[in-house]
């Protein structure tokens, strides 16, 4: 952990300015997945619509600031209220739904998102979107920066960039406490057995709404920074595939843990840049075979990764590690009955 | 009240459309207790098959049922390669695999088949004719006669022959199935087999009216979750009045109340107002389903 | 060669073991009961036949190995299971039913008389042939199932606790029928009732489990006499 701080911390020193701006957005997904691993890890329910609730939080920040002149800072806690508010709201009827209809739900939320903020294009900039100036290092910072690292004064991405690990560890921070305390043990036995939870006097609706809105919050947060760290919302920058590497990203890093979403953010962000390029580097997978891949794309190597790594580490690659590969594979064959969206139990407790 | 019929009957045809793909959801889901998110990928992919032997010459009569037959494979194919492996897996991972194959097939379309727009020919004329005073297109009709004949060779095939029967009863009951002797894994197979022949066609009769290419399915199938949450995710005859009644209602507002962008949320008002308001649906059992 | 023959098999679920050696012979034509209390592992025995659960050791039916055969290939070589339960497929109508219990049949000539024996042993299944099979009653039901079962033409029927829950005549009246299918059809029974009496009075031969192995065996006749015998393992 400590490693990964310093390492984090001492990021931007190190690289150059647009490559501290990718590790941005990794953090920004990061703290996206984090939220998202609380709902679907934590609290075992489905979403595939997060994207929408990021879409939500950036074009709160987009709107107050183009429209309101709010100042940016400000706007990132405010888009995070009222994503929250929205998702704690949405939780209420998502109680009915069982795990699989939740998903076609959220599913379709998410396929309509765009579609719903084109319409009021009035406020929203509609299909042209708003674009965003990057703000500028406050100058305390900057300056703190050039000693530092004896070098120039801190540039506009690398603020971002320290804003996001600065927020993200709060959030880091906040999500731990969660789940080490009542709420988070009180989700892991709704999620591996809400009967006998509820039997225990466990308060299954208001955890579950909880979940939700908190995970929302999280996105709501994560689409803020991203707009500013991008400069530019539009219902295009939110398709459907936001949502569904969302839950990728939350799955492959490692449900029900916590040092999985840092990965799930890195595994989100250069995935689908990477596959076709580490593909053909091994030079186990005959040309043929791995030349089709990279012509063909990322999306052909990341679905066919994402099923791979579903069919074989079905916790993610945190599970796997901790928990053994055979032990998975077992859980995975033989012992899983498929009830409501009930996820194998958490491999490790931090 | 003219132009009222014409958008029922343009909602009929797009809820034959649906239907048609709501269909495969239901079977599968019968199948599986799984809702298949790749099943509009699928069906865009044959739909591209389709195309591509129209385009080497192949005619539209001879091409529609090869589609099928291909299409058939295809899925059994896919059951058998990757569903099987994860077959006892929690809810999350199955929805997640779908998932990873909706990407994969999407992005394989888009690498063998580019993402230029095609115009997809049809055998109807868009030509119309006047039924009972409005103006109804025969590509319509057509769409119509098609999914109705296709949907009663289904009803036939499941609940006259054999064939489906074994299927149904492997579906419904497969520890009791297998003890009569049914060979419930090939059963699941062929219910693969038959969902991606059936949601090949909604891909080939919504072609010509949408360009075919390889995000076509990707609306077409929200309207098609509305059509079998509605009807019922376990009850075909539920997949075909959904069908029709989203395709109805989602013209009528798109025409009326909305506008045609939205009519993308009106079906997912549906959705949500079903799952909260009567999450069996019109037509689904009541009953808790097995685990 | 026996019909069928279990060679000191050992099954269990997971870390459960509930067989610890189990032996025991049916011959063609025989009915045959297997006795004992609840949790003796009667019912696992039955599904290590059929393969529904993990076993060691060996299962012959008439002289082939069932191991790493599937259910279905297993049923599908002459074996008819009848579970606890039933396992009538409640979704579909009775004809549906008894229609699955004979779709692999190619003798169909004879299939069609065996329809005729079938509903005149359980005319109220003739009545109900359109109805949803959900609509039978638990005795009912059993005819369905014991009726499919005929169906089949096995060379082999399992039959599991076919009495529970029924009323004492439509008991008498399964157990005549059984009795009957094996006189005439010579079909081989293994018999897992808990109502020992009557499942000693039909069967020639018997099998006592108790915790998993068997504590007693011999001619039905002789078991039922042994006072003893009857009140130690047999409740009565």
């Amino acid at each position: 952990m400590l490693v990964a701080a310093l390492f984090l911390l001492g990021l931007p020193s190190v690289v150059t300015s647009f490559q501290s701006s990718q590790w941005t957005l990794v953090l920004i997904f990061a703290i996206a997945v984090m939220g998202l691993n609380v709902l679907v890890g934590y609290s075992g329910q489905i979403s595939l619509g997060h994207g929408a609730f990021m879409a939500l939080g950036a074009y709160t920040t987009a709107v107050l600031i183009s429209h309101y002149h709010v100042n940016y800072l400000l706007t990132i806690p405010i888009a995070g209220l009222v994503t929250g508010m929205i998702g704690f709201l949405l939780g209420v009827p998502a109680l009915r739904l069982s795990a699989l209809y939740l998903a076609l739900a959220t599913f379709a939320l998410a396929v309509v998102t765009p579609s719903l903020i084109k319409r009021p294009d009035k406020l929203t900039g509609g299909v042209q979107g708003i674009l965003l100036v990057p703000p500028d290092p406050p100058q305390f910072a900057s300056s703190a920066f050039a000693t530092l690292t004896n070098g120039p004064q801190m540039t506009s991405e690398q603020w971002l960039y320290y804003l996001s690990l600065g927020i993200g560890a709060v959030l880091f921070w906040l999500a731990w406490n969660v789940i080490r305390h009542r709420p988070g043990r009180a989700m892991r036995a709704i999620r591996d057995g809400e009967v006998a939870a509820a039997a225990s006097g466990i308060n299954v609706a208001g955890y579950k709404t909880l979940a939700f809105g908190m995970s929302a919050f999280y996105a709501g947060i994560a689409g803020s920074l991203f707009g500013l760290a991008t400069g530019f919302v539009s219902p295009d920058t939110f398709p459907v595939a936001l949502s569904f590497q969302l839950l990728v990203g939350a799955v492959v890093g490692g449900l029900a843990s916590i040092a999985g979403p840092l990965l799930g953010g890195t595994v989100m962000y250069w995935l689908p840049i990477v596959s076709s390029q580490t593909i053909s580097s091994q030079d186990w997978i005959p040309t043929q075979i791995s030349s089709v891949f990279v012509k063909a794309g990322p999306a052909v190597t990341y679905g066919a990764l994402l099923i791979l790594i579903m069919i074989f580490a079905p916790t993610g690659v945190v599970g796997l590690i901790t928990s053994g590969y055979a032990a998975l594979r077992n859980r995975l064959r033989g012992a899983g009955e498929r009830g409501t969206g009930q996820m194998p139990p958490d491999p490790q407790t931090v | 009240m003219q132009e009222f019929l014409q958008q029922v009957v343009s909602g009929i045809a797009s809820g034959g459309i649906f239907a048609s793909l709501a269909l495969a959801l239901v079977l599968i889901y019968n199948a599986m207790g799984l809702v298949n998110f790749a099943q509009g990928e699928m069906a865009m992919f044959a739909t591209f098959v389709a195309f591509t032997l129209i385009d080497r010459g192949m005619s539209y009569w001879i091409a529609l049922p090869l589609t099928l037959v291909i299409a058939f494979a295809g899925g059994v194919l896919i059951q058998r390669a990757v569903i099987r492996p994860v077959e006892r897996a929690p809810v999350l991972t199955l929805v997640i695999v779908t998932l990873g194959l909706a990407t994969l097939i999407n992005g394989l379309a888009g690498f063998l088949f580019g993402y230029v727009p095609r115009s997809f020919p049809s055998p109807f004329s868009v030509h119309t004719v006047s039924v009972l005073g409005a103006l109804v297109s025969y590509r319509d009709l057509g769409v119509i006669a098609v999914s109705a004949i296709v949907l009663v060779l289904i009803y036939l095939l499941l609940q006259r022959t054999t064939l489906g029967l074994t299927m149904r009863a492997a579906a419904h009951n497969p520890d009791a199935s297998r003890l009569l002797g049914v060979r419930v894994s090939w059963m699941l197979a062929l219910g693969w087999g038959l969902a991606s022949a059936v949601g090949a066609l909604s891909g080939i009769m919504v072609a010509p009216i949408l360009l075919l290419e390889p995000n076509m399915m990707q609306t077409i199938i929200i309207y098609a979750f509305a059509a079998a949450v509605l009807g019922g995710i376990e009850s075909p005859l539920g997949a075909v009045v959904g069908g029709l009644i989203v395709g109805i209602t989602v013209n009528l507002a798109g025409a009326y109340l909305v506008g045609g962008d939205l009519q993308l949320a009106i079906a997912f008002l549906i959705i949500v107002a079903v799952l909260v308001v009567k999450p069996n649906g019109l037509f689904g059992r009541p009953s808790v389903r097995r685990v | 060669m026996e019909l069928l023959e279990i060679e000191e098999v050992r099954a269990g679920y997971g870390p459960t073991q509930v067989l610890h050696g189990v032996s025991l012979a049916v011959a063609e034509g025989e009915i045959v009961s297997l006795l004992g209390a609840n949790g003796a592992g009667k019912t696992t025995t039955l599904r290590a036949i059929c393969g529904g659960v993990r076993w060691d050791g060996a299962i012959r039916l008439s002289g082939r190995s069932l191991r790493r055969m599937s259910t279905e290939d297993i049923v599908r070589s002459g074996v008819a299971h009848v579970p606890e339960g039933r396992g009538i497929l409640t979704d579909l109508t009775v004809a549906e039913n008894l229609r699955l219990g004979e779709h692999l049949r190619r003798d169909r000539s004879q299939v069609r008389k065996d329809y005729d024996r079938v509903f005149e042993y359980f005319p109220i299944l003739r009545e109900r042939r359109s109805l949803s099979a959900s609509t039978l009653s638990g005795g009912e039901q059993q005819m369905l199932a014991v009726a499919r079962a005929l169906l089949m033409r096995p060379r082999l029927m399992l039959l599991d606790e076919p009495s529970l829950g029924l009323a004492p005549l439509v008991v008498k009246s399964i157990f005549d029928i059984i009795r009957d299918i094996n006189h005439t059809d010579r079909v081989g029974v293994l018999l897992v009732e808990q109502n020992a009496r009557l499942a000693l009075e039909l069967s020639t031969h018997a099998y006592v489990l108790e915790v998993g192995r068997v504590a007693v065996t011999g001619l039905s006749a002789d078991l039922k006499g042994d006072d003893s015998v009857r009140r130690s393992y047999l409740g009565y």
